[in-house]
């Protein structure tokens, strides 16, 4: 199926807010999206999530006579898929081009820069050696696949063992995980993919572009490199042309990048080893409780609220005079309420206050309690609006809700 | 702005008329999966397959019976366009000698550069140079109104621009929704009397757009005017278009009439209420009801 055209407002909104240094999800120009690594049950299964960008890497081995050529080195596959349910304009079994790009890329990091020990791999010399094969599924598209791709890979690859070989004589045994403990690769250096998207022929630059700004872009550069300042792999697709000012000081982003990443991988390996030496529950099977998928749950959100009050009365003194609407505004609802100084609080919850004038005269206590009874909303308010409740100095007029409530968001948070 | 407005997740309630309850007494509605008859007599149609002798509903939607033919209209579905539909669609590409258009249909529909009307209105034979300038007409990312002209045998359909009422479109908001919602009337081209025209794709994307002043029609709809449009105009366009997002929300039948009728019920609330759910509510009962007196 089609993926639906952008708009031109959209497009144009898009590289109008580039231009203003503005991005949609309000990084900042070399910013990347917050990158989670998770290991599964088995060795070698990794999931790396890329702010919504979701890629699962499997890596499995066996055996195989080797190339002629080459009778001491093992091998290495590598395969990514665009799976349809990343996007509804992926179809399966389709060779897309950029299903064929991403996957000489992935090969270009990967085995041209020799990060794995392939002689290592080598069991019986011209006879019997080590195939490992990379599976890079896509899970869910939101833009910067090749970074995320290449993390998940190099991840996988550091996560996976092999089974133990014993060699006596002619005889070869391949020995199973519970015979004897299998034993990881030997890597040498981890490569990762930074990739930086263009706008208008090369003036604007961002990193790790998400889905729509990967639409708008003129072209994208992607650097491999890994901790120790060696680039891999640079390639640069779009046709746009690139000064050579503009590739160093890629390069020298990509290395800061880089480092931090590597540094995120090694603290998710180490965690893994940790979680699989006590024993308790990891990877996968911890993992599946929490992929419950609720209506009512979203992620957290960084809201800046350093200037909110000043803000907010700049806003209130400069605001016009509002339209002219029915006198009683407030629309009474399930869920929703009022609360404020002088206001009636139609939370339906009580507050101390309240419940202390209740115990000093009983009539007034029957008219309290029937008029709460009436509005009865409070069966379905989640425990956390509590705190909110408590607080009644509201600052101001009512138009000014965002205060109060700003507020209290920054005491919960803390 | 650092004004927000927040609410509380709630458990919906079911809004239930009594008019809609009545209407459901004579269909029959079914779900994929479902058995409509184990008779062999009828004939199946679109929308059904048969499983094991039995014949089953492929699609969520409502069960026609035509003497022995039995086919299963869904509820949900992409446009199926039809010779004289008015549709509203989006340039994907641009081919040789032809525009591919997205009218949210199951295939995207054909623009031929000989169903267009050239620029000055004149009626020559297409040459080798109007190929080459086909990109100077309409690009990839433009809005144009259109009608049906045939359709292929794959479902594709043929458009043509072949009116002055027809071409590209300009300044002004697209609305997206279902095209079962919008009502077959003799004309979909409106201008209300609220200060906006209107177009009602039957294709379910529906075009708000400034009353045009008095102007010259230059090229059968080439032209884009590109002055700025007055804040009341901007305000009467905001106000259409979250009453028709209201409108398709509670699966009322889209016309002049409807729309005109939602705006009116509307004016008592500011523009960003109408979003709220208990307000949309609100609106669309006042403007059922008033479409009920208006019927009886």
């Amino acid at each position: 199926m089609r993926d639906t055209p952008l708009s031109n407002c959209e497009r144009d909104f898009l590289l109008k807010a580039i231009q203003e240094k503005k991005r949609l999800d309000g990084r900042q120009t070399y910013d990347y999206r917050s990158i989670k690594i998770s290991f599964g049950t088995d060795y070698g299964c990794c999931f790396v999530d890329l702010g919504k960008t979701r890629i699962m890497a499997q890596v499995s081995c066996e055996l195989i006579t080797p190339k002629e050529n080459r009778p001491n080195e093992g091998l290495i596959f590598f395969n990514i898929e665009l799976s349809p349910m990343a996007s509804p304009a992926f179809e399966m079994g389709r060779q897309s081009e950029l299903l064929v790009k991403l996957n000489r890329q992935l090969e270009r990091c990967l085995r041209n820069s020799k990060c794995i020990d392939t002689e290592s791999l080598c069991v019986v010399s011209g006879e019997k050696v080590w195939q490992i094969r990379v599976d890079v599924h896509l899970l869910n598209h939101d833009g910067n696949l090749m970074d995320a791709a290449s993390i998940a890979a190099i991840a996988a690859l550091c996560h996976f063992r092999r089974p133990d070989v014993g060699i006596q004589g002619e005889e070869v045994t391949v020995y199973s995980t519970e015979e004897r403990d299998p034993i990881p690769l030997s890597i040498y250096h981890m490569p990762i993919c930074v990739s930086f998207s263009f706008f208008q022929q090369g003036t604007y630059l961002l990193v790790d572009p998400c889905e729509r700004e990967e639409r708008v872009m003129d072209g994208l550069l992607m650097i491999a490199m890994n901790k120790h300042r060696e680039i891999c792999s640079i390639q640069s697709s779009g046709g746009i042309m690139l000064l050579k000012d503009q590739v160093l000081r890629c390069s020298k982003i990509a290395s800061v990048k880089v480092s931090e990443i590597t540094e995120l991988i090694n603290k998710a390996l180490e965690n893994d080893k940790k979680a699989r030496k006590t024993g308790g529950k990891f990877g996968f099977a911890e993992s599946l409780p929490q992929e419950r998928i609720t209506a009512l749950k979203t992620d957290v959100s960084h809201v800046e609220m350093s200037d909110v009050k000043e803000k907010a009365n700049e806003i209130v003194q400069r605001a016009e005079v509002p339209p002219q609407t029915v006198p009683s505004p407030v629309l009474t609802a399930p869920g929703t309420g009022q609360v404020g100084e002088g206001l009636e609080n139609s939370w339906g919850l009580k507050e101390e206050e309240e419940e202390e004038e209740e115990d000093e005269t009983v009539e007034l206590k029957m008219e309290l309690e029937e008029g709460h009874e009436e509005k009865g909303r409070g069966n379905y308010l989640p425990k956390f609006c509590f705190p909110w409740v408590s607080e009644t100095d509201s600052p101001g007029p009512r138009s000014v809700c965002a205060v109060f409530y700003g507020h209290s968001l920054q005491d919960s948070t803390e | 702005s650092m004004a927000a407005n927040m609410r509380l997740p709630t458990i919906r309630k079911q809004v239930s008329l009594s008019s809609s309850l009545s209407a459901l007494d004579g269909k029959d509605l079914v779900v994929p999966g479902d058995v409509i008859t184990s008779d062999t007599g009828f004939m199946r149609g679109h929308g059904t397959y048969m499983d094991e002798e039995k014949l089953t509903a492929s699609v969520a939607g409502e069960v026609e019976r035509v003497n022995k033919l039995i086919c299963v209209r869904p509820l949900k579905t992409r446009f199926n366009g039809e010779v004289g539909d008015v549709v509203v669609g989006r340039i994907t590409e641009v081919q040789q000698k032809r525009w591919k258009v997205d009218t949210n249909s199951r295939l995207d529909s054909v623009l031929l550069l000989s169903s267009v009307n050239l620029p000055g209105g004149e009626l020559r034979r297409r040459s080798a140079e109007d190929e080459l300038t086909m990109r100077d007409y309409l690009q990839e990312g433009d809005l144009i109104s259109a009608e049906v002209q045939s359709v292929f045998s794959d479902g594709a359909l043929s458009l043509h621009t072949r009116s002055l009422k027809y071409g590209k479109l300009g300044q002004g908001v697209l609305v997206q929704l279902s095209p079962s919602l919008i009502k077959r009337q003799k004309t979909h081209f409106h201008n209300l009397p609220c200060g906006a025209s209107i177009i009602l794709g039957n294709n379910g994307f529906v075009w708000l757009y400034p009353t045009p002043g008095h102007q010259d029609e230059e090229a059968g709809g080439y032209y884009t005017s590109l002055e700025p449009v007055s804040l009341s105009d901007r305000e009467v366009i905001s106000r259409l278009r979250n009453c028709l997002l209201a409108l398709g929300a509670h699966k009322v039948l889209l016309y002049d009439t409807s729309v005109l009728y939602c705006y009116e019920s509307s004016l008592p609330h500011q523009i960003k209420d109408i979003l709220k759910p208990e307000v949309m509510e609100e609106i669309v009962m006042m403007t059922r009801q008033k479409l009920v007196e208006l019927e009886g």
